[in-house]
């Protein structure tokens, strides 16, 4: 057998974002040496591409997803279902015809999530899916991390965070149904699902401090009252404290300063219950944190998990009772459920919607008209092509805004490519043109698709 | 007899080392300090009143002024500083005899030395005279911010105060050592296992290899939850360690759960995060780790699960690595089968506190410090909000909950503050509900402006004496702690009044873990058990690793506290006692010390009663021994260092000049004994040498490692000298038996244990309670058969009810 080491150190949950954030205690001082948060005024060099991914699970419905023409004189129409994205049609590429390739271990749903951004095999492993034979962790990078790599490599595009992963409902366990991304080969990264906790990962010192701003007249006023009643010789050490409350103070206000963001923090309520129902609320506001986060350029690559593959979310807000996984299991002829499936791909689209307007209201820095999204590649993705029959054939690919140059406002169909070429697209179309296979290499044979 | 030379009495250098470290160098000088304890010794018969014909004060002046200053005050050409010490009559005669005048030491001698002497002592020199010229400030209690250990056992027993458990540490003497193990049987992963099998583990690790755990469980697919709690001896990272080719997550401090069979969590809600997840596997064998820290004195909880799924073998194991231990297996020596909840543990790094007087004190504020207890503070506000659904129920955030959220903010000040609020402070409270809409924010808020507030972080304010003020310097004293639910409601009942009622609560807080882990904190300072420099040559001591190291401290600890927690619970054991704890590993490089009394093999420390005579409690400890010495050869002079003061309790001041020990500069068929007698033979040295030496060599007959020798550099060991005690008769001593019978009965030996006690207890000097204390508790301290718990429950009444924070609100007592 052979022995592999692999150290973490984990704390409590908040120690432990707050070092993953790189602001917690140990190291990071409350008020010294502070990075600059604020944002760069002067117009970048070259565009800040960005990579926005977006999961929802449970596959979709092809005959409401997909549109009636395809080709490129034919401009994008979308269906019904998709209709919240109508604004968006024209920076919009829907891709038909890209499979997910990978077999091996591990049932349909596991290697549909695990394999999608990682396009290689799952590892052998003790976890058993419905069908197939059991298996472990992706043995493999994911293409946002690999993205990440790239841009972190170099001084212009790297970032603070490099990458952010968010998360709404990702239910509290890690396994190959509720990871998508990967630092590597069985290095599975998991999503942040709290906005209380996202929020102090991307603002959390500024919070802190002004939180312990705000008690320091109270602490002065004590060691006032304090110190006329001590003995001489005692009051030398509450004087000291006095002079450094002061300079905290000072530390406080100035740090204030420094980290100003050009775009302020969203107001979230950072207590917000992660209860089901509140799903809707905690979407917008990991949206929210995620526009800012690009827009303050603390990242350029970003990821959000809705639930997770085989996630069985009961979408009451939407008057679904049922949970979505078992709501996709059921035949295309059953109208009831096809009608709430509907409902639920709906309302997924218009979360892509909104986090596309929000791109599209704030525009780059520099003034030369250009808005976020022109420089923002969304990719919404799913796990299946389709629910009821678990097929990896025909992922519900859909990309949305310029950052990679494809030419949008169409929809193609490809005829059954590995959905490997499809990230050597993104990879490229990021500047990550010398990447020349992604996952497992006997899916690249052809290359990057051409998208352009 | 001497123990300072003069040359140090007139010119301390600063840092001068002469074979002490510097820390040891700056410690020996601290002793000097005007806060320090006195160790001063007993005044002897010199002292009585002069009937000599002698003009001591015509000498004085002729022979010592020009230096020392008409009234003893300095020079600032010469001797600048006032002259002032602990040393006896005796001892500053025969430093005057040899030394001084520094021109001329042959002019003033004998019986013109010790008049001369008798005179500096009165007019100026002994303590309370020195504090009569203003030498010396008087003692008096200090205010004192929380120390490290106090702020973290503080917010730890805070929160848990809320807590529905509360903040009582059990005692799990009587528990079933080891971890409950669950083993089931499943089916399908994970999915509708029943269980099969409920027993005590006394620890993890198994190879199942291809087979089944238990009877009427397959081999193919199983699932086992470990679960209990350990005991952790200090504060500190622990590290923890998981081999298995299978599925596992151990988590580490978390509340423990109620047991069922699901272990497939779907919400996403739950907090806890295993410090380990395995979870996910691929049949190769694995080892994760990882490290939490923790307060000592304190249980927590640990579970493991762990499951098999179709992979070909499976196997498991636990280990840990705690502070100052090395890897080994988590097991029955530190796990019991009881479920306890998590404590909040903050690790936030803080400055190091205060040690110049060899304790831990709270005297100096820094920025640094500052920033520390605002990082800490905003850490504990988050434990809290998190906690809220606990402390006030689910619905906390409504119009009603808002009630008891106010009520709460007051109550967590009321704790943290260890007294009521004033009416106003109150008010304070409850008024962050008015600045902050939310609840979670406003709660937020009041934490940290609790905990911000001087009331919290300082001891010894002045305050109004009352019960609260006798508990919290109960609790302070005894547990670095606030005080508990039984303490404060003691208070409330008045029941904190009479000196029984305080010894009943102080016998009680003492049987406490919290108490415990204190304790075995002043032994690790009393001994010197720190960080310490264990390299050895490898060619001469080839089996003495770190292995060997840690368990060499572990066995010093067990003994230390099996001594302090028998029955006797007696001082002098601590000296005496003719055994070892050894466990086997121990036992091989220790051979000559007795036959163990068990027969079976057995990883355990048991008593090994020492064949040598020569062996005497901790003095011979191999620990210790091989901490005082040179990687290749015993260090006279280190171990002599170390039980002139801290066993023998005499003062040592800092060496004149430093000389390092060369070994390449002697003879090399001389024995250690001979080249330390060589190296020190100078008068000045050997003022303080002559004390030093015979304690060194009563210990030649142990080598670097503290194993047993007879031969030294091929000649025979010699341990016998002639030792001068303070009060000036000469001993012979040949063996550290017979220098810890003479400690046992010696009242300097006594002093500076009570001294220092008291000081690691109540962060305060014995003298600053009362020119009294000192007598009265050394007295109850002999007349209990020095009994050690007794000693702390005398220390921790004083401490409640001795000395205000000013001499004024003292005397008005």
């Amino acid at each position: 057998m052979k022995t592999r080491k692999n150290t973490s150190q984990r704390r409590l949950d908040r120690r432990r974002f707050v070092r993953e954030a790189g602001i917690g205690a140990g190291l990071f001082p409350f008020i010294a040496g502070l990075p600059s948060l604020r944002d760069i005024e002067t117009p970048a060099a070259r565009p800040r591409k960005r990579l926005v991914i977006v999961f929802s699970p449970n596959g979709t419905l092809p005959g409401e997803f997909w549109p009636d023409n395809f080709g490129d004189d034919q401009p994008l129409q979308f269906k019904s279902m998709l209709s919240a994205l109508d604004p968006f049609a024209d920076q919009t590429l829907m891709l038909h015809g890209v499979h997910n390739k990978i077999r091996g271990d591990g049932d349909n749903h596991m290697r549909g999530m695990s394999c999608l951004l990682t396009a290689t095999e799952l590892r052998s492993g003790n976890i058993q899916g419905g069908s197939d034979a059991p298996a472990g962790w992706a043995n493999g990078i994911s293409v946002d991390q690999e993205v990440r790599n790239f841009f972190q490599a170099n001084p212009e595009t790297r970032t603070r965070f490099g990458s952010l992963e968010f998360g709404v409902a990702v239910p509290n366990r890690a396994d190959p149904w509720t990871r998508m991304v990967y630092s590597g080969a069985d290095q599975p990264v998991a999503p942040i699902d709290n906005p209380a906790v996202m929020f102090r990962r991307l603002y959390g010192g500024g919070q802190d401090r002004e939180l312990v701003g705000s008690v320091l007249d109270q602490v002065k006023d004590d060691l006032r009252r304090l110190e006329s009643s001590l003995a001489v010789e005692d009051r030398e050490m509450l004087l000291q404290h006095m002079q450094h409350v002061r300079e905290l103070e000072n530390g406080i206000e100035a740090a204030a300063q420094q980290e100003r963001l050009q775009h302020p923090e969203p107001e979230i309520d950072p207590e917000i219950e992660l209860v089901n129902d509140n799903t809707p609320d905690i979407s917008r506001m990991q949206i929210d944190m995620m526009v800012n986060a690009l827009a303050n350029d603390l990242t350029r690559v970003a990821t959000l998990q809705f639930m997770r593959s085989v996630g069985q979310a009961r979408m009451r807000w939407l008057d679904v009772q049922e949970g979505h996984h078992s709501l996709s299991h059921e035949p295309d002829d059953n109208k009831e459920a096809y009608e709430k499936l509907k409902r639920i791909n709906s309302w997924f689209s218009g979360e892509l919607a909104y986090l596309a307007r929000r791109l599209a209201e704030t525009p780059e820095p520099g003034g030369d008209g250009s808005n976020m999204l022109d420089n923002t590649q969304i990719v919404w993705l799913n796990e299946l092509g389709k629910g009821n029959s678990h097929s990896l054939n025909n992922i519900p690919f859909m990309l949305i805004g310029g950052g990679c140059g494809f030419r949008n406002g169409r929809a193609l169909e490809l005829g059954g490519q590995a959905h490997n070429r499809l990230w050597l697209s993104i990879a490229h179309g990021l500047g990550h043109d010398r990447l020349e296979t992604f996952g497992t290499a006997r899916h690249c044979a052809e290359g990057p698709l051409a998208l352009n | 007899m001497a123990l300072a030379c003069l040359s140090v009495i007139c010119c301390i250098i600063a840092g001068a080392i002469c074979e002490l470290s510097l820390n040891e160098a700056k410690r020996v000088g601290a002793v000097s300090m005007p806060s320090s304890i006195s160790v001063r010794n007993v005044v002897d018969v010199s002292t009585a009143q002069s009937i000599s014909s002698i003009d001591a004060e015509a000498i004085y002046q002729e022979k010592c002024a020009s230096c020392h200053g008409a009234d003893g005050s300095g020079n600032e050409d010469e001797y600048d500083e006032p002259l002032w010490g602990d040393l006896t009559v005796t001892e500053l005669t025969r430093v005057i005899s040899e030394t001084m005048p520094e021109d001329d030491p042959d002019s003033c001698t004998g019986e013109e030395a010790l008049e001369v002497a008798r005179y500096i002592y009165e007019k100026f020199y002994s303590r309370s005279a020195a504090q009569t010229r203003g030498f010396v400030a008087p003692p008096r209690v200090q205010l004192q911010r929380l120390t490290i250990a106090r702020y973290r056992n503080s917010v730890a027993d805070l929160l848990a105060a809320f807590s529905p458990a509360g903040m009582q540490q059990r005692d799990f003497s009587e528990a079933a050592r080891g971890l409950n193990g669950i083993y089931y049987q499943s089916d399908g992963m994970n999915k509708a296992e029943s269980e099969k099998l409920r027993r005590v583990d006394p620890a993890i690790d198994f190879d199942f290899g291809n087979g089944s755990p238990a009877d009427g469980i397959s081999s193919e697919q199983f699932f086992v939850i470990w679960n209990g709690a350990f005991e952790a001896p200090h504060t500190g990272y622990y590290e923890f360690r998981i081999s298995s080719p299978n599925g596992f997550k151990l988590f580490i401090n978390c509340d423990p759960e109620g047991v069922h069979g699901k272990h497939r969590d779907d919400s996403s809600k739950r907090l806890q995060v295993p410090l380990l997840d395995g979870w996910v596997s691929s049949s190769e064998m694995r080892e994760l780790s990882g490290r939490v820290f923790l307060l000592g004195g304190r249980t927590y909880p640990v579970r493991l699960e762990f499951f098999k799924y179709k992979e070909a073998s499976s196997s498991i194991r636990l280990d840990w690595k705690p502070p100052h231990g090395v890897w080994g297996p988590l097991d029955e020596q530190n796990l019991v089968a009881e479920l306890v909840p998590a404590t909040f543990v903050i690790d936030t790094p803080f400055p190091a506190d205060d040690r110049s007087d060899g304790y831990e004190r709270g005297t100096s504020v820094s920025s640094q410090w500052l920033d520390s207890i605002s990082q800490a503070s905003v850490s504990v506000a988050d434990a809290v909000v998190q906690r809220l659904p606990l402390f006030l129920g689910n619905n906390y955030a409504n119009e009603a909950g808002r009630i008891s959220a106010k009520d709460f903010v007051v109550r967590f000040a009321r704790r943290s503050w260890r007294r009521e609020l004033s009416p106003d402070e109150k008010l304070l409270f409850e008024s962050v509900f008015e600045v902050e809409e939310d609840v979670d924010a406003a709660i937020r808020r009041a934490v940290v402006m609790a905990l911000s507030s001087p009331h919290f972080l300082y001891t010894n304010l002045p305050r109004e004496a009352g019960a609260d003020e006798t508990a919290s310097r109960l609790a302070l004293t005894l547990w670095d702690s606030i005080p508990d639910g039984q303490l404060l409601a003691a208070a409330e009942q008045s029941a904190l009044a009479t000196e029984q009622q305080l010894r009943e609560q102080a016998a009680r807080m003492l049987n406490d873990p919290r108490a415990r882990a204190k304790l075995s904190g002043f032994f690790e300072h009393w001994l010197e058990i720190g960080h310490r420099d264990f390299s050895k040559d490898k060619q001469l001591y080839p089996d003495f690793d770190e292995e060997v190291i840690a368990d060499l401290r572990l066995s010093l600890e067990l003994f230390v506290s099996r001594v302090v927690w028998s029955e006797t619970s007696d001082f002098r054991e601590l000296l005496l006692a003719d055994y070892l704890l050894l466990n086997p590993r121990l036992r091989e490089l220790y051979p000559g010390e007795g036959e163990a009394t068990a027969q079976e093999p057995s990883t355990a420390f048991e008593p090994i009663v020492f064949e040598s005579e020569g062996r005497a409690g901790v003095l011979t400890h191999p620990y210790l021994l091989s901490a005082f010495a040179y990687h290749n050869n015993s260090s006279p002079i280190h171990r002599g260092v170390f039980l002139t003061r801290n066993i023998m309790g005499r003062s040592i001041r800092p060496p004149p000049e430093a000389v390092a020990f060369e070994e390449s500069e002697f003879a090399a068929n001389l024995t250690m004994r001979e080249k330390i007698t060589q190296l020190t033979r100078g008068t000045a040295c050997m003022s303080c040498h002559s004390v030093i030496n015979p304690m060194g060599f009563v210990l030649e007959e142990f080598d670097a490692v503290g194993r047993l020798r007879t031969i030294e550099n091929d000649q025979p060991v010699d341990t016998e000298s002639d030792y001068t005690a303070a009060d000036g008769t000469t001993i012979t001593i040949r063996s550290a038996r017979e220098v810890a019978e003479y400690a046992a009965l010696s009242p300097s030996a006594h002093r500076v244990f009570v001294g220092q006690l008291f000081q690691h207890l109540t962060k305060q000097n014995l003298s600053a309670f009362g020119p009294d204390a000192e007598d009265n508790l050394m007295r109850s301290f002999e007349q209990n058969e020095f009994n050690i718990r007794e000693l702390v429950i005398d220390m921790a009444l004083l401490a409640a009810s001795g000395n205000n924070i000013s001499d004024d609100e003292a005397n008005s007592e």
